[in-house]
């Protein structure tokens, strides 16, 4: 399976899920959808890598999980943020303005 | 608290994999559905919207096995899983796993045993607080080499010296119990006061020996071992304060040694040196007395064990100068206490360590020439998984979980081979060999097994895993092109292993060999005398009926009338220090009109007190003059008989007999004690085969009437069968009076020799052993390789090839293998087997005819494993050859 373009830039899914996630608890299929949308369509998320974020976020107690009826009467498993979790989006926000700043300046100083 | 969470997650997904696994399901489910939904809303058919998620958010299975595998838990998973399959796959081929389990089974059966007792004699921690700083001091003397310690001189090095922090004497004593059923001999130490807290060591109760206790004349006071205490007190702390009667004499239990306390064998009794100095009278205070006592240090804390050699022995050569008389020439070796304690079973059981590592990676070996074969039998498996995308680390998990399964199996099994062997190996060394030390399966010894277990599966299993997955993935999956590409490199790695397996061997071989060698020359040195049929108990009389010399004079002539005569007896004679026992008694000896040397050079044999009939007992044969009468006693002129050695060192002109000597120095206040030397026997090997003959005088009993003595019986009948007429007979003279080691000459002698006939026994296994899976290599290499080969030897026939010629071709292939494994053999065997030279006897380590003959051995073994395939390539039929594939 050869990488699209598009495809979510490697460690920030997880940010862009922690995001997703701090407006209001969403399905997995609502947060692809989100992301998608917010960024104009620049990513796309496969639903391996999605999943696997999700139960890694699960696992590290940044997001929690149940399963609800969604709009349109499908049981869904939602994802909401924990305190942890929104702490964690605090400094990876925090970082990622940084990294990106700083990149910036390298890219410009050439 | 992350990892917590993480751990709890992955537990609860492994218990309850259904349930995690059908959520997946069914969320992976919604989100397809959820996508085709939006998709039909735009117009899409049901069929092609789901096809067109598929095909813009990844397949749906594959996303599963990707979220799978996130969690540790998946790692535990598949490796179940990759032990499930590997079972499966070791019971389809039950002959192979069958021969690999047998040789690991055996392979680790002999290294746990040998390891266990690695570990109980030379590694497990002496039952002492930091042993590592506790040396054990002699005397030596060039004469005779290490020697007792005197008491007075252990006082000097105490009060002198500045490297030990702590110094305490060791003496050992022995007593006569006077028990219930039987009486008894106990053997215990007379020590310093400081001996235990020196050592580390509290009494398990009551108190320790107090500093007073050293001054002779303390009030007999005695602690007791913890299984004494067991068996003759029922356990029973109120034994403190009781008195306890040793030779007639009573003392006073002040307190009961722990359980493990040993030194370096089982202690009975431990008692302060204040007592044992009341009774020994001359051996506490002369200097010249060297009885059976050692010296025990403690390096104080900055002392290296090289300068307290150094000043140790700056302190003997002065008291060497200062007291000529008693220590002219005699100077102090030092021993780390480990190594007094195991130095002669040492160098036999590092050897057989290393012999059975050799049995190990032969073992080894073998199983990964099973694998190599096993892996080219399934190259094609293996490429079909790697084209459906299976990565290689993934197959050479799941091939070295095979290879872990095998090993753990035949680590089991070999556990129990183990356990078995180290019974066998306990008894053959004997325990009296194993100074004290344990032999079982302890904890360490599992842990040893299991650490095997896990280097053989990467030894063994790595190569061949590494092999197999290496494959041409499109070549393989042709038909008809079975592994041709990698068979010549897979053939060459097959070589190596058999060549490394056949070197091993050999080196093994060569060291039995050398020990056979050695055992077979030892065996064949005359002891001297005439072990056969010869029985020896021991008695010593102890308490104060025999202080005087007519009792036990009358004593020793009564036990003699009452034994001879008892049926199946052909002779009955008694002896002190007989051959091979380890007693001796050694004193300077002045011979009429010689030169005199310097004091520490006097001639200086060891004396044996003896009845008339002892030379006729052990067949010592007379040389020369008469051997002793009845005449012989304490009111006629004082004889001796010495041996030829001594006969030729001072009267080389043969004419002994008639000439005297005296024991001892010449001394201006007394006058000479002149003893006639009226005969000259044969020497004997006092000390074992191994140890040459030494100056050695005999004396008439009746002259010098003996407490401490060997009563020799030479029987018609099996001696073990007269010990308890004999028993019998000297309870009938005083049923007070213990015997104690008891035995046959014949076993003496055998004994003296054990530690070499158990390493012989062992290599000779392990050799075995080794040559045995060695046959099985080069078979299975030549028979894998004519198997290949089939359709080309067939051409060859078809063509015209005689069969002569295909057997030469295949026997050849076996012979350069073993040329090969030979050649590295006999350069391994000449750098290793110096490790053996301290049990060699009369062979060098590099003996030519020893290694000529192993070299032989193993050709003729490798060819007829050779020859077996070789033959069957022979019986070739080229038409079913060529229709072969």
């Amino acid at each position: 399976m050869a990488e699209k373009s598009g495809e979510v830039v490697q460690g920030t899914l997880d940010m862009l899920i922690l995001k997703t996630l701090a407006l209001e608890s969403m399905h997995g299929y609502g947060i692809a959808i989100r992301i998608e949308q917010v960024s104009k369509g620049v990513f796309k998320v496969n639903a391996g890598s999605l999943f696997v974020a999700l139960q890694r976020l699960q696992r590290a107690g940044l997001i929690r999980s149940e399963w609800k009826d969604s709009e349109n009467n499908r049981r869904a498993k939602y994802y909401s943020l924990t305190a942890l979790g929104r702490k964690r989006l605090d400094s990876e926000t925090r970082d990622w303005g940084k990294q990106v700043a700083a990149i910036a300046r390298i890219l410009e100083a050439s | 608290m992350r990892l917590l969470h993480s751990i709890a997650a992955g537990l609860q997904s492994l218990v309850r994999r259904k349930k995690t696994e059908q959520e997946l399901d069914e969320e992976l489910g919604a989100f397809l559905a959820l996508a085709a939904e939006e998709k039909m809303k735009c117009g899409m058919s049901r069929k092609d919207s789901l096809r067109a998620v598929r095909l813009e958010r990844g397949n749906l299975e594959v996303s599963k096995e990707i979220v799978r595998s996130v969690g540790w838990e998946s790692f535990v998973a598949t490796c179940w899983q990759d032990l499930l399959y590997a079972a499966r796959a070791l019971r389809k081929s039950p002959s192979f796993t069958f021969v690999a389990v047998l040789t690991l089974a055996l392979g680790i059966g002999a290294n746990t045993a040998i390891f266990s007792v690695v570990y109980g004699v030379l590694l497990q921690p002496l039952p002492y607080r930091d042993s590592a700083g506790l040396i054990l001091l002699n005397e030596t003397t060039p004469r005779v080499g290490t020697v007792s310690v005197s008491y007075p001189n252990f006082l000097d090095w105490r009060a002198e010296n500045s490297q030990f922090s702590q110094m305490a004497a060791v003496s050992g004593v022995g007593f006569n119990l006077a028990g219930v059923n039987q009486p008894e001999v106990i053997r215990g130490q007379a020590v310093s006061p400081n001996f235990l807290s020196l050592l580390g060591v509290k009494p398990f109760l009551g108190r320790d020996f107090d500093p007073s206790e050293e001054k002779s004349g303390a009030s007999p006071v005695l602690l007791l071992s913890y299984s004494l205490w067991q068996s003759h007190f029922g356990a029973d702390p109120s034994a403190l304060g009781r008195t306890i009667m040793l030779d007639g004499r009573g003392y006073s239990i002040v307190g009961v040694l722990p359980a493990d306390f040993r030194w370096p064998e089982k202690v009975d009794v431990l008692e302060p040196i204040g007592v044992w100095a009341a009774q020994n009278s001359r051996d506490a205070t002369e200097r010249e007395a060297r009885g059976d006592l050692v010296v025990l240090g403690r390096l104080a804390p900055v002392a290296t064990f090289a300068q307290a050699r150094s000043e140790m022995e700056g302190i003997a050569s002065r008291l060497a100068k200062q007291y000529p008389g008693s220590n002219d020439q005699f100077g102090v070796a030092l021993k780390p206490i480990r190594d007094a304690f195991v130095s002669e079973m040492r160098p036999a059981i590092l050897a057989l360590f290393g012999a059975v590592i050799f049995v190990l990676l032969i073992a080894c070996a073998n199983v990964a020439n099973l694998l190599l074969v096993r892996g080219s039998g399934r190259t094609r498996e293996i490429a079909l998984r790697l084209a459906l995308g299976a990565t290689r680390k993934r197959i050479i998990r799941q091939m070295l979980t095979e290879s872990f399964l095998l090993a753990l199996v035949g680590g089991g099994i070999g556990l129990f081979l183990g356990f078995a062997g180290i019974r066998g190996m306990t008894d053959m060394i004997g325990a009296d060999r194993l100074s004290g030390a344990t032999i079982e399966i302890k904890g360490v010894v599992l842990l040893f097994a299991v650490g095997i277990v896990a280097m053989a599966t990467f030894v063994f299993g790595l190569v061949p895993a590494l092999r197999s997955t290496k494959t041409d993935v499109l070549a393989n999956l042709k038909e008809g092109s079975a592994g041709a590409g990698s068979g010549a490199l897979q053939n060459r790695l097959r070589g190596v292993f058999v060549v490394t397996e056949l070197a091993l061997s050999l080196i093994l071989l060569t060291g039995a060999g050398l020990m056979m060698k050695s055992l077979h020359l030892l065996l064949a040195v005359s002891p001297g005398f005439q072990p056969d049929r010869v029985l020896r108990m021991e008695m010593d009389l102890r308490s104060a009926q025999y202080d005087k010399d007519p009792a036990v004079r009358n004593f020793w002539e009564r036990v003699l009338n009452q034994v001879s005569p008892l049926p199946g007896v052909q002779s009955a004679s008694v002896g002190t220090n007989p051959p091979m026992t380890d007693s001796h008694d050694r004193a300077d000896i002045t011979i009429e009109g010689m030169p005199l040397p310097k004091p520490g050079s006097f001639p200086h044999p060891d004396i044996h007190v003896i009845s008339a009939g002892y030379f006729a007992t052990m067949d010592i044969p007379l040389l020369n003059g008469r051997t002793f009468t009845q005449g012989d006693n304490e009111n006629a002129p004082r004889v001796g008989i010495i041996n030829a050695r001594l006969a030729k060192e001072f009267f080389p002109n043969g004419d002994a007999v008639g000439k005297r000597f005296m024991l001892g120095r010449p001394s201006e206040t007394e006058a000479p004690k002149w003893i006639e030397i009226v005969g000259v026997v044969g020497d004997t090997r006092l000390y074992g085969l191994t140890n040459p003959a030494r100056f050695e005088i005999y004396a008439p009993f009746l002259q010098w009437p003996p407490n401490d003595v060997d009563l020799l019986v030479k029987t018609s009948v099996d001696p073990a069968a007269m010990t308890s007429a004999i028993r019998g007979a000297i309870a009938s003279i005083d049923k007070d009076q213990p015997i104690f080691a008891v035995s046959t000459m014949n076993q003496l002698v055998s004994d003296s020799v054990s530690t070499r006939r158990f390493t012989l026994i062992l290599l000779g296994l392990f050799s075995g052993l080794a040559l045995v899976l060695a046959a099985i290599g080069i078979y299975g290499v030549i028979s894998y390789s004519v198997a290949q080969r089939t359709r080309d030897i067939g051409i060859r026939i078809a063509l015209g090839a005689s069969r002569r010629d295909v057997l030469h071709d295949v026997l050849g292939l076996g012979l350069r293998l073993t040329v090969v494994g030979l050649i590295f053999g006999l350069i391994g065997a000449l750098a290793v087997t110096r490790v053996l030279s301290s049990l060699l006897y009369g062979v060098h380590s590099t003996d030519a005819l020893t290694f000529t003959s192993v070299s032989l051995v193993l050709i003729v073994v490798a060819v007829l494993a050779s020859y077996l395939p070789a033959r069957r390539a022979m019986r070739i039929d080229p038409i079913v050859a060529l229709r072969y594939e």
